[in-house]
């Protein structure tokens, strides 16, 4: 009965214009954190070691530098200019081998063996789990990481040409590398096992870990300072045209895929923006439901102000109004959580031709759900404040 | 509730005016004691339905103080109110405040709803002696205003109360329904040992009055 009374002057009209509304801007909101997180993996997550956000630089070769081997590396005072950029988070040093690194492979009876070289950088910037990538001090097993390159060459190249079986990640992975250390001089050795922890794009050199190289530098080095090749860069602001311009003037060169930093930042900053419009339909839908409840209670407050006086409690009263309010909420809500699995359902087979794999969608379940929350709460404050006010 | 105390009360319309004398407006202490029944008598435009608004928590437009038990009511939370209007103290308002897109029947089973108070024979009685049974399911809106009145006053008692308030009860009803509604009120009134306030501008309901004041 009360609620007979209260929904009079109830507007359809009005209602269906907020599920409209509310519906299209958390499609909008939605569905561009959804694509987001689907998209994101063309970028990333081929190569998981490196964020992509990181740029690895080394300066151009020249006819010069081939004369003197020093002038290539960075100097102290360089490193330092390029800390001091606007758009550098931190610089990493790669540190090379100063000794000689003899790897060898025994499968089925037959052996080979190659020199080869090693790097490092920091342990910070390889996003690997920290279990996978340690060297206990005196363990005769290290991590590898290998340019994915590498392999390429290995399989393409060399082994059809000379013979041998192509060898999968998998397959490389397993096999036990015997890693024959020894120094410039040859007076000092070490022999130790080496497994492929991963494979990088973005990393065109084979990194072990900087606890390792530390400790084989000490152990069998010249001791001789050696300047950095290349560095590391954690970028704040990736595809900033200023990155290229100092680059460029300092004669630098980025290695490995450029064009995944700018993709991905180009990507975040359109998602942002669609997002920002989302997020604004959302808030004016908002609006229109506050006030479309607002109206519609003011229209009533005689009715409301009567039931009242008849001694009904405010939760009462108000609820005809907080259930209008919950239920258009949950199924803009609903149609919302429908309409992106529709838009994902029509890009989905599309990005994954480009490598995506798809995310979980919970984390915009729980967003759309956070969102109708705030709707609902801000709904209900309202319908308790209109009650309250047709008291007297 | 056992006495419902006005304290130099006045409605805020007046202060700036000279009203003519009051037993009740800025008088020292103006009391309602259960039990009693209680006639305020007023011209028109004299604070009636002001007084009834002021002691039933609808309004709060009043200098000085109202004391329930004494408690001021301007303490009182909303839900407070709602107990009181619930259980304690009944109220027939002048305007009736019916819904008039409900049922005279309905009308009523939105307070007895509320209340759980009447049976549904006992107010199918009730609306036979005030001879409206044929009417009970006419919208209340389309009824004449003194079978609204009569409706409005079935309502109002379909409550546990210690006080009842009638604000001008009988306005629109003949002298037979005017004794019948009284009988009601006063028997359901009796029943719980409670206090009747009704006011009046000259057709009063006709009541056993114990003290008569003049607003």
């Amino acid at each position: 009965m009360i609620g007979k009374i209260l929904r009079k002057n109830t507007s359809a009209a009005r209602i269906a214009g907020f599920v409209l509304s509310n519906f299209i801007g958390m499609v909008i909101v939605l569905g561009a954190m959804q694509f987001f997180r689907d998209a994101r993996s063309i970028w990333t997550d081929d190569d998981s070691f490196i964020k992509s956000d990181y740029l690895v630089v080394n300066k151009k070769v020249t006819a010069a530098n081939t004369v003197g081997a020093a002038a290539s590396g960075f100097s102290a005072a360089e490193v330092a200019d390029i800390e001091s950029q606007p758009w550098v988070r931190r610089v990493g040093s790669f540190s090379a081998n100063d000794y000689r690194v003899l790897a060898g492979v025994n499968s089925g009876g037959r052996g080979m063996s190659t020199y080869m070289f090693f790097e490092s950088i920091p342990d910070s910037f390889v996003d690997v789990p920290r279990s996978q990538w340690v060297y206990r001090p005196g363990s005769d097993e290290v991590p590898i990481i290998l340019s994915k390159d590498y392999l390429t060459l290995y399989n393409f190249g060399f082994a059809a040409s000379a013979g041998l079986p192509q060898m999968s990640e998998g397959l490389m992975s397993s096999i036990p590398l015997t890693l024959k250390l020894t120094s410039e001089d040859g007076t000092r050795t070490r022999t130790l096992h080496g497994h492929v922890a991963g494979y990088s794009n973005r990393l065109n050199t084979i990194l072990v870990p900087e606890a390792f190289m530390e400790e084989t530098n000490r152990a069998l080095g010249t001791g001789a300072e050696r300047r950095p090749s290349r560095l590391i860069i954690d970028v704040s602001r990736p595809g900033d045209v200023a990155i290229s311009d100092y680059l460029e003037s300092h004669d630098l060169e980025v290695a490995g895929d450029k064009s995944a930093s700018s993709a991905s930042f180009l990507l975040r900053v359109v998602v942002g923006i669609v997002l920002a419009i989302g997020a604004l339909i959302t808030l004016l839908s908002l609006f229109i439901l506050i006030l479309s409840v607002s109206l519609i209670m003011e229209k009533n407050r005689s009715k409301l102000h009567d039931l009242l006086m008849l001694g009904y409690d405010t939760t009462t009263v108000g609820r005809p109004y907080a259930m209008l309010a919950v239920w258009a909420s949950v199924a803009a809500f609903l149609l919302a959580i429908a309409g992106v699995f529709l838009l994902r359902l029509y890009y989905l087979a599309p990005i994954e031709g480009l490598g995506a794999r798809p995310s979980s969608p919970w984390l915009m379940l729980a967003t759309g759900a956070a969102m109708t929350t705030v709707i609902i709460l801000l709904n209900l404050l309202t319908v308790r404040r209109r009650v309250r006010a047709a008291f007297r | 509730m056992e006495k419902i105390l006005l304290e130099q009360a006045l409605p805020r319309v007046f202060v700036s005016e000279n009203i003519p004398a009051s037993e009740v407006w800025l008088s020292a202490a103006t009391t309602f004691e259960r039990g009693n029944l209680y006639l305020v008598e007023a011209a028109s435009g004299g604070g009636k339905s002001s007084m009834c608004a002021y002691i039933f928590g609808a309004r709060t437009d009043y200098e000085g103080r109202i004391l329930f038990d004494g408690e001021d009511v301007r303490s009182f939370s909303i839900a407070r109110w709602q107990e009181i209007r619930r259980r304690h103290l009944a109220y027939l308002p002048q305007e009736l405040s019916l819904f008039p897109e409900l049922s005279a029947w309905d009308n009523v089973q939105l307070k007895n709803r509320l209340t759980g108070y009447a049976s549904d024979k006992m107010i199918l009685s009730w609306f036979e002696q005030l001879g409206i049974d044929s009417r009970r399911d006419y919208p209340a809106g389309r009824m004449s205003i003194g079978q609204q009145q009569r409706v409005a006053i079935i309502r109002s008692i379909c409550q546990p109360f210690d006080f009842i308030m009638l604000d001008e009860p009988v306005s629109h009803l003949d002298d037979d329904n005017n004794r019948i509604a009284a009988g009601l009120i006063a028997g359901e009134a009796r029943r719980q040992g409670a206090g009747i306030i009704s006011t009046s501008v000259g057709n009063h309901i006709r009541l056993p009055y114990t003290h008569t004041l003049r607003l």
